[in-house]
């Protein structure tokens, strides 16, 4: 076998496997993707925001938490803008979801056409809560 | 206690520069005495890191609660083991025990070399300190364990000394997570080392295999460390987080993965370089890469760039962390194009079937399985610098790609080993892969005749079986010519002959942990789900399992109250368990968490969560998970640390009788 015929072998071989990547990639991201937004973003996105899987941010508004059974509803709020969530997800829901908590929620679905967000999973951020504000607050002493 | 961490911080930072200095001017000059100093420095940063570390330690036992630290991550109630490992559950002390780990493999560094590699140990303690520079830095300047807790009283900041803190965040009290980060970290800072040395051989051109031979037990070392660091972190996310997973291609988890993939990338292509002189820039590039990719896991982890459940800390420790790695990419790639002619192949590649080019496209697989994630991670921030939007790719996308890349690395686990170097004829590959390729194919038909019908689990187990009587058949076939040579049975030289190579037969039991591993995540596609609502003394069945609900009830202790539902859970009429799912509430924190309840057996998982009740509070809601296979995800992982260890240990030797006299002159010698 020739030096060059060799490389060519290589370079095919090589190629075969990084287009086969890439094409994963693609088509991938055609199954999986979403707008991550906060809840002010989502409304200047104007109708398309109803076009696509969207994750938006906003803060957990306390006293609107209604759960019943499994049934979730509640709103978000970000620069004062609201949002009604309604969760329609099986995962369990996070322990952090309650009325008393302040916590930094994440949910992730689609704005469905009367305005409420038809979330499919809720990640709720509230560990960060407190580390945040606790170094927040200091400083040195020397 | 605060002022003397303070205190002893700010002597560090001084210190670590003035130990980079003299290590750089003893690399420079061949000054003895530079030297000296250079490693008289690393002892002494050693030695005030870890008393910066105890103090601080002092200050949680003490329940100090002016420090803010100690502030934010414990209280009072909160049992003493966990005060202690609350060091690394919050940002400050997790980064101050960062410094501690690469301080003492500096030292250990250090003293291991201490009467070699005279030429290569000023630049390798340039490299190790200059990094804890950087660190040290973090530590006194934007992230400092020793500060004091100060409130906004009227507009100005007033240290307050607190009654009680605010707690350990709950879901870090948990076994896993005490021993995780710990474990992940030495993995990490293990990349530190290698790293040194080849900066090292390129800035003293001493290029050839030494430093690849010096840093083989730590980059091995740490690749397992990364390896058991990144496994419990999947376990603690399992029994912890209460959705029923193990992995979640969440941001934090993909930062410890990222350097495992180039690390093992590289235990793997560095064979290559010790045997044949081959791929000199690329191994090079891989311990560079990992390094970074290492540096990067701490950055995303501590920085909150890529929102994430876990990345709890967003501080201002970003833009440093930025500048740093963008320092050390710029520095490495310029040293490898000063040294690119040093660093040319001595040899090439012959056939696209031999054992370099299994090792190539292992590497490939490894290096696109790297950039595949590190893309999926960071696309969120990719797509907002070119679009201004913020796009974001989840576990379906990850799955995608990284399925089918580790069906293709899991084949080559079996192939590769098996390949001849240079060139592999095809009646040699007959004879290797033939029996196992036939029977393969029956077990495919097999599994497809009894009913499974999911693509991707028919490759894998199929795979898996393949690969796995490939290796079984080496060791038996090894032990069976010893077993005849020797007069030994077949036990005994199966064992002999993993000790007398270790690194050969430790990496087939690493490749058989990796394909158990591999079908405990297959498994995951038989996963099945329901919700169940029931009161106390209710039943109902789920997956062949029959649940009785004992009672509904709670219970109440100083750290936390418990909402729990008692279960007993029945196979085929019989009792096989006893379940407790529950709530807990803590008082500290005011966070509740879920405790997970799990009955485990090597076909599968029942995993039980509470998720609420009904209105009037008599019924318990519960979701239930059956989960096959999972378990084998842990057994395989006590098997990879087994072969870890076997290829960290040095081969044995059997020892040849030699004549009289010179025993006796041997024995003397060691009298003597």
């Amino acid at each position: 076998m020739s030096g060059k015929n060799k490389k060519i072998k290589f370079i095919v071989g090589i190629g075969i496997i990084i287009t086969a990547v890439v094409a994963l990639a693609l088509s991938g991201f055609k199954k999986d993707y979403a707008y991550f937004k906060t809840v002010t973003e989502v409304y200047t996105m104007g109708s398309r925001a109803y076009d696509h899987p969207l994750k938006v941010k906003g803060d957990l508004v306390k006293g609107t938490v209604v759960k019943k059974g499994s049934e979730l509803n509640f709103q978000i709020i970000e620069s004062g803008q609201t949002m009604d969530v309604h969760y329609i997800g099986t995962d369990p829901i996070p322990d952090t979801f309650n009325n008393d908590m302040e916590a930094e929620v994440v949910v992730s679905g689609r704005l469905a056409a009367d305005n409420v967000f038809k979330a499919e999973r809720i990640q709720a951020k509230c560990a960060s809560k407190y580390e945040a504000d606790y170094s927040g607050n200091t400083q040195a002493s020397l | 206690m605060s002022e003397f961490g303070h205190i002893l911080l700010t002597f560090l930072f001084p210190l670590t520069l003035f130990t980079a200095v003299t290590a750089f001017l003893a690399g420079r000059n061949h000054r003895e005495s530079m030297y000296q100093a250079a490693r008289n420095g690393t002892y002494a940063i050693w030695i005030v890191t870890t008393l910066a570390i105890l103090a601080l330690e002092a200050l949680m036992l003490q329940g100090d609660f002016s420090n803010a630290f100690v502030y934010g991550n414990t209280n009072r109630a909160l049992p003493g083991f966990y005060k202690i490992v609350a060091l690394w559950a919050g940002h400050d002390g997790s980064l101050l025990f960062w410094t501690w780990i690469i301080t003492s493999f500096s030292a250990l560094v250090v003293y291991q070399n201490r009467n070699k590699n005279r030429e290569l140990m000023p630049y390798v303690i340039l490299t190790m300190i200059g990094t804890t520079v950087f660190f040290t830095a973090l530590n006194l300047f934007i992230a400092n364990p020793f500060d004091t807790w100060m409130q906004n009283i009227n507009g100005v900041m007033t240290p307050v000394a607190a009654a009680d803190g605010r707690g350990l965040n709950p879901l870090l009290q948990h076994p896993a997570m005490i021993i995780h980060p710990p474990i992940l970290y030495i993995g990490y800072v293990g990349t530190v080392v290698p790293f040194a040395f080849a900066i090292a051989a390129l800035l003293t051109g001493r290029l050839g295999s030494s430093w690849i031979k010096i840093t083989r037990r730590w980059a091995l070392v740490s690749w397992g460390f990364l390896s058991v660091g990144i496994l419990l972190g999947g376990k603690w996310a399992y029994v912890e987080l209460g959705w029923g997973g193990y992995w979640a291609w969440d941001p934090v988890e993909n930062a410890s993965l990222l350097p495992w993939l180039t690390s093992t990338a590289y235990v793997h292509s560095v064979m290559i370089q010790e045997r044949k002189g081959m791929l000199k820039v690329w191994n090079m590039s891989l311990v560079i890469g990992t390094y970074l990719l290492a540096i990067f896991g701490t950055f995303l982890t501590r920085s909150g760039i890529v929102s994430s459940v876990h990345a709890f800390a967003e501080s201002g420790i970003g833009p440093a962390f930025a500048a740093f790695i963008v320092f050390a990419i710029i520095t490495s790639i310029g040293l490898i194009f000063w040294r690119r002619k040093e660093l040319s192949s001595e040899e090439h590649f012959e056939s696209l079937v031999s054992r370099e080019s299994g090792f190539m496209f292992n590497n490939l697989l490894f290096v696109l399985a790297t950039i595949a994630v590190l893309w999926g991670t960071l696309f969120p921030v990719i797509s907002e610098a070119f679009t201004g939007e913020q796009i974001t790719v989840g576990p379906p996308w990850f799955n995608t790609i990284m399925i089918p890349i580790g069906l293709a690395l899991l084949l080559l686990t079996g192939v590769g080993p098996l390949l001849a170097w240079r060139r592999t004829s095809i009646e040699s590959l007959r004879k290797s892969f033939g029996y196992p390729f036939i029977a393969s194919v029956v077990v495919l038909l097999g599994m497809f005749f009894f009913g499974i019908r999911d693509g991707w689990a028919l490759g894998s187990f199929t795979i898996s079986f393949f690969v796995l009587w490939i290796i079984v058949a080496e060791f038996l076939q090894g032990a069976r010519i010893r077993s005849k040579n020797a007069q030994e049975n077949i036990l005994t030289a199966m064992a002999m002959l993993t000790m007398k190579n270790t690194r050969r037969y430790g990496g087939y039991i690493i490749h058989i942990a990796v394909v158990v591993i591999f079908m405990g995540f297959t498994g995951a596609a038989f996963n099945t789900e329901t919700r169940q609502e029931v009161a106390t003394g209710g039943s109902f069945n789920f997956a062949g399992y029959t649940f009785m609900c004992i009672e509904k009830g709670h219970s109440t202790n100083d750290n936390f109250r418990t909402d729990f539902v008692d279960l007993q859970l029945f196979k085929d009429g019989r009792k096989v368990d006893d379940l407790r799912p529950a709530k807990r509430m803590y008082f500290a924190s005011k966070q509740p968490t879920t405790e997970v309840a799990i009955y485990s057996t090597l076909r599968e998982d029942i995993y039980v969560v509470t998720v609420g009740e009904s209105e009037d509070g008599k019924m318990a809601i519960l979701q239930i998970y059956r989960n096959p296979l999972v378990m084998w995800v842990w057994l395989g992982s006590l098997i990879l640390i087994v072969g870890t260890i076997l290829v960290l240990i040095p081969n044995y030797r059997e020892k040849k009788r030699k004549p009289a006299a010179q025993q006796t002159h041997a024995r003397h010698e060691v009298h003597a």
